[in-house]
């Protein structure tokens, strides 16, 4: 008799849970089917234009209105980092809370944290490109101005020890006031600007406090905020890491294997792109000259560009014609600028490769298209001159060499991308409203 | 020639007997309400004869006089004192892109937009023509409209205005939208391009749905909206000749016209047309049921017309100059018989005429070098006159000496232009002109005082 009970109880308990977890995996397949229809968006550019070159280029253009995404517990990339990062460090005066990071990605995405409330963070660094811009060389600021440098990704920006292309910051806190300044970039006149904007706006009433213990927007907290949101973005267990250090056979293709032993090996690539023993970022902290810098600086210039005016039609347009519409071209010596000893001329910093199928196009002034010119500039051996690194060499390698080291390049791309994506989606954009600061919503003009 | 009579004839036919109403009507519309300057909304009032005055919509340049936006206003009839001269300058604040401008349908109030403010500032020039005001700023556009970013053309419909944009606040690429305001600057609706993943029910006719936005204009006699694609905040903001020399730039402009139903607003065909189609102008005639375009980096006329079906169409008609030199068209103007069509050619400075009597085969019959730059064009109803301004964008206008910047009057008397005066916008520290609309105290039942203060007003 008891033990029918017994039964019955544990039957019925049986019942219970099953239905609980059908349930649950139910909620949790439903929820990961609207990602996946979503996750044409992750990857690249909505606006797709892969085989623009030809003339029967068929486009296949995602939908803003669909571009819908779900927040995500992004403290925990930073508690465990996906395989293949080490630790994720971060300076004992700014530990991280959920606080924080949820303020700085309210900050990231804030287009009135500018002067004519046009530009966030994220207008350069697009989450869905890379968080980088696929579709310009260098950047553009504020009124169009421009900018020499590609802007670099933010994924595990948390690991860099040097900032931007010269290495001249050292702290991600620091970092964003160079962007909310620079006339180029954000524009904002000075600090107590952007601190006052920000005092200003209804959608910030309490969030610096309640993250901050009381204190409110500052110099230092809204370095703060925005630094811990950055330090979340980590982004690796790739398929080579699965491989590599997860030990997953089948998690990459022979060609990616094959890849690796050259990049490891003839390529000397992983002499400045460090793979260590249980982790890798790629990076050797470190500033180098490969000759690309001192060509655009030095190099002849030619007679004709070759344009592109539609798929597949292009013209060779007379350069006079080009430089009667444009502005002076900046100039840009690298670390020079930064230590101003000549032995640093052209010097730029090593950037870490993950995710770098992502976040094209290459190099400080985004010149390279795609991984093979990349890679067609280091088989050459760089461009030549008197501070050329001797760690850049003609290498030889055969295009099947080239070809996977290429797919070696692409097996980087982390697994949680989609997900951290999805949480920028979910972010907040900061337009102005009539709530916000601004002169003109009372129309007082005499 | 043959084939064009052909084609008439079948229109008409086509008119006669599917559409009789429409045509009815628009006949009994033409003779009270068309008629304007020859490239604004039908649904607009008119102005009967000579003009008095031109608002020039004026982008400040960093380090010139204020150094900010601003409306300008020329007075431009002969039998006033002030002739060829600025009467009016109206700062707004800020350099916002300053770009094109539109009236409201009852030409009380002019919208001119920022692109890269989102600005859109929204004058009173009908209180006295002569001194327009500034009623309202719309300070929310990107808000208002779910992400729409550079507020373009701005064109009347029956107590609505029509703004369409060129860019979003997610990647300032091209993909965009429209939306509709009143007339008294108050947000309806926004109504966003067709792309593949969603196209809206239109249908991809070729092998491009970018979602790109540019221009507007309505047949409504044929229910038929026609709009353009230019490119995003990214390259209309960036250095002309940096873009020039950025591949991946180059990839991001417009392919496409699209053709929506009027009433609806939904988008029905979405045409390719390579090469960043700009400015749209609908012919004026009852049987005329087509638009034209130009594309500005393949330099093309292209037709977008009804065929003997009553199916939409897209087609190339003609080029302009040798479109291996590039020489950009930008703003062209249709004349009110339907006959010819101005067309600008930035980069050398050119006015060129087309005979358009045959839609499928326009031929040029004139050119002539209006400065070292030209963009816009404004013609009188009559055609006898036409003015012409500099600027195409803040940044993608010539540099040094080059960088003429100015507002030109010439007439036309059909078969060359003459010239009749410069006023020169960087000499008067005022900017880089831009669009220009017409302003008339015909148009308000008003007359001015010598002091050019109205009449109805009290001093
Ligand atoms: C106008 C475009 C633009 C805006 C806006 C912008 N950035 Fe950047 N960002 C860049 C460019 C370009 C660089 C490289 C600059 C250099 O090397 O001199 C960069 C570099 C960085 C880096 C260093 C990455 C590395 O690998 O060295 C970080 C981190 C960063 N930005 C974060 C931000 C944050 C946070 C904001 C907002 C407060 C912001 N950026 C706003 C364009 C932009
Ligand atoms: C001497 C050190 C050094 C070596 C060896 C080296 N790199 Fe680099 N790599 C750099 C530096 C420095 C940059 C940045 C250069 C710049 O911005 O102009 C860079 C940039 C890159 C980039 C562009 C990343 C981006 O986001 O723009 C890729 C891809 C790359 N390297 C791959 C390789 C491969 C593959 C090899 C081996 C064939 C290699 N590197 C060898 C130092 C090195």
């Amino acid at each position: 008799m008891i033990s029918v009970k017994k039964n019955i109880f544990r039957f019925i308990n049986f019942c219970l849970l099953s239905l609980v977890v059908i349930i649950f995996v139910y909620a949790n397949n439903f929820q990961s089917s609207a990602i996946a229809a979503n996750e044409k968006h992750f990857y690249g550019p909505g606006d797709n234009k892969q085989g623009y070159e030809s003339i029967d280029y068929v486009t296949n253009t995602l939908d803003l209105q669909k571009r819908v995404g779900k927040q995500a517990d992004l403290l925990e990339f930073y508690r465990n980092p996906p395989l293949g990062l080490p630790p994720a460090p971060v300076p004992a005066y700014n530990p991280l809370t959920e606080e924080k990071v949820s303020l700085g990605r309210i900050l990231f995405f804030d287009r009135r944290l500018s002067i004519n409330d046009t530009f966030s963070c994220a207008i350069c660094h697009i989450p869905e490109q890379g968080f980088t811009n696929n579709e310009i060389q260098t950047a553009i600021g504020v009124e169009g101005r421009s900018g020499k440098r590609n802007a670099p990704t933010v994924y595990n920006s948390g690991y860099l020890k040097m900032m931007f292309h010269d290495g001249r910051e050292d702290s991600l806190e620091q970092q964003v006031w160079a962007p909310f300044l620079a006339r180029n970039e954000m524009a904002n006149p000075s600090i107590g600007y952007v601190i006052n904007k920000i005092k200003a706006i209804p959608d910030y009433d309490g969030l610096f406090e309640k993250a901050f213990d009381g204190r409110g927007p500052t110099m230092e907290t809204v370095g703060m905020a925005l630094a811990s949101y950055q330090r979340t973005l980590n982004a690796a267990d790739s398929p080579f890491d699965r491989w590599h250090f997860g030990k997953q056979q089948d998690a990459v293709s022979e060609s990616v294997k094959r890849g690796f032993e050259v990049f490891t090996g003839k390529g000397q690539c992983s002499v400045c792109h460090l793979i260590h023993e249980d982790y890798a970022l790629f990076a050797d902290n470190q500033l180098h000259n490969t000759g690309l810098g001192y060509e655009t600086s030095m190099g002849s210039n030619s007679t004709t560009t070759r344009v592109q005016l539609a798929p597949g039609v292009f013209a060779d347009l007379d350069n006079k014609i080009i430089r009667s519409v444009s502005k002076a071209k900046l100039n840009d010596v690298g670390r020079y600028e930064v230590t101003e000893n000549p032995n640093d001329r052209w010097k730029f910093l090593t950037p870490m490769l993950r995710n770098v199928a992502l976040t094209a196009p290459y190099m400080h002034d985004g010149s390279m298209q795609s991984l093979r010119e990349v890679m067609e500039f280091y088989n050459q051996g760089g461009v030549e001159n008197e501070l050329l690194s001797p760690l850049i060499k003609p290498l030889d390698l055969s295009d099947q060499e080239i070809d996977d080291v290429i797919e070696f390049l692409k097996s980087l791309t982390g697994s949680n991308i989609g997900t951290l994506v999805a949480d920028a989606f979910a972010a907040p954009i900061g337009n102005i409203s009539k709530d916000d600061p601004n002169w003109a919503h009372d129309n007082q003009i005499k | 020639m043959k084939k064009k009579a052909v084609s008439k004839a079948k229109w008409i036919q086509s008119i006669a007997t599917s559409a009789c109403v429409l045509v009815a009507s628009v006949v009994g519309f033409q003779s009270t309400a068309m008629a304007d300057e020859t490239c604004m909304s039908p649904y607009m009032a008119k102005i009967v004869g000579q003009e008095d005055y031109v608002y020039v919509w004026t982008l400040g340049v960093e380090g010139m006089g204020d150094g900010q936006d601003k409306l300008v206003t020329m007075s431009v009839n002969p039998n006033a004192d002030s002739y060829g001269k600025v009467v009016n300058v109206l700062s707004v604040g800020g350099r916002n892109e300053a770009h094109h401008s539109g009236l409201t349908d009852d030409r009380k109030y002019l919208f001119a937009g920022g692109l890269d403010s989102n600005k859109i500032f929204v004058f009173d020039v009908a209180t006295n023509p002569a001194k327009p005001t500034l009623h309202k700023v719309i300070t929310d556009f990107v808000e208002k409209t779910g992400g729409m970013v550079g507020p373009h053309t701005f064109y009347a419909l029956p107590g609505r205005v029509m703004v369409t944009a060129l860019s979003n606040n997610v990647d300032h690429g091209g993909r965009t939208g429209m939306a509709e305001y009143t007339n008294e600057g108050e947000f309806i609706a926004a109504h966003w391009n067709p792309t593949d993943e969603d196209l809206r029910g239109a249908e991809k006719v070729g092998n491009v749905a970018d979602g790109y936005g540019y221009d507007i204009r309505a047949l409504p006699r044929r229910n038929v909206m026609v709009t353009s694609s230019f490119t995003g905040w990214s390259n209309y903001m960036m250095d002309f000749g940096q873009m020039l020399g950025d591949p991946e730039a180059m990839k991001r402009f417009g392919n496409t016209a699209i053709v929506w139903d009027l009433h609806t607003r939904k988008p029905k065909k979405v045409f390719e047309v390579p090469g960043a189609p700009l400015e749209i102008r609908c012919a004026w005639g009852s049987q005329n049921n087509y638009c034209f375009t130009t594309t500005a980096l393949t330099s093309k006329i292209w037709l977008i017309y009804e065929d003997e079906e009553g199916e939409w169409q897209a087609k190339d008609v003609a080029e302009i100059g040798d479109p291996s030199k590039v020489p950009l068209p930008v703003d062209i103007s249709i004349t009110a018989d339907d006959q010819g069509l101005w067309v600008q050619t930035f980069l050398d400075g050119k006015t060129r005429f087309f005979d358009i009597s045959d839609p499928f085969n326009p031929v040029q019959k004139y050119e002539h070098v209006i400065g070292e730059q030209v963009n816009m064009i404004s013609q009188s109803w009559d055609g006898k006159r036409a003015y012409f301004t500099s600027s195409l964008l803040g940044n993608w206008d010539k540099t040094g000496e080059a960088d003429e910047q100015y507002f030109k009057l010439f007439t036309w008397n059909g078969k060359k232009l003459s010239h009749e005066f410069t006023v020169d916008f960087y000499e008067l520290k005022l900017g880089r002109a831009h669009q220009m609309r017409f302003g008339a105290y015909s148009l308000y039942s008003q007359k001015p005082n010598s002091d050019g203060t109205m009449l109805s007003q009290t001093k």
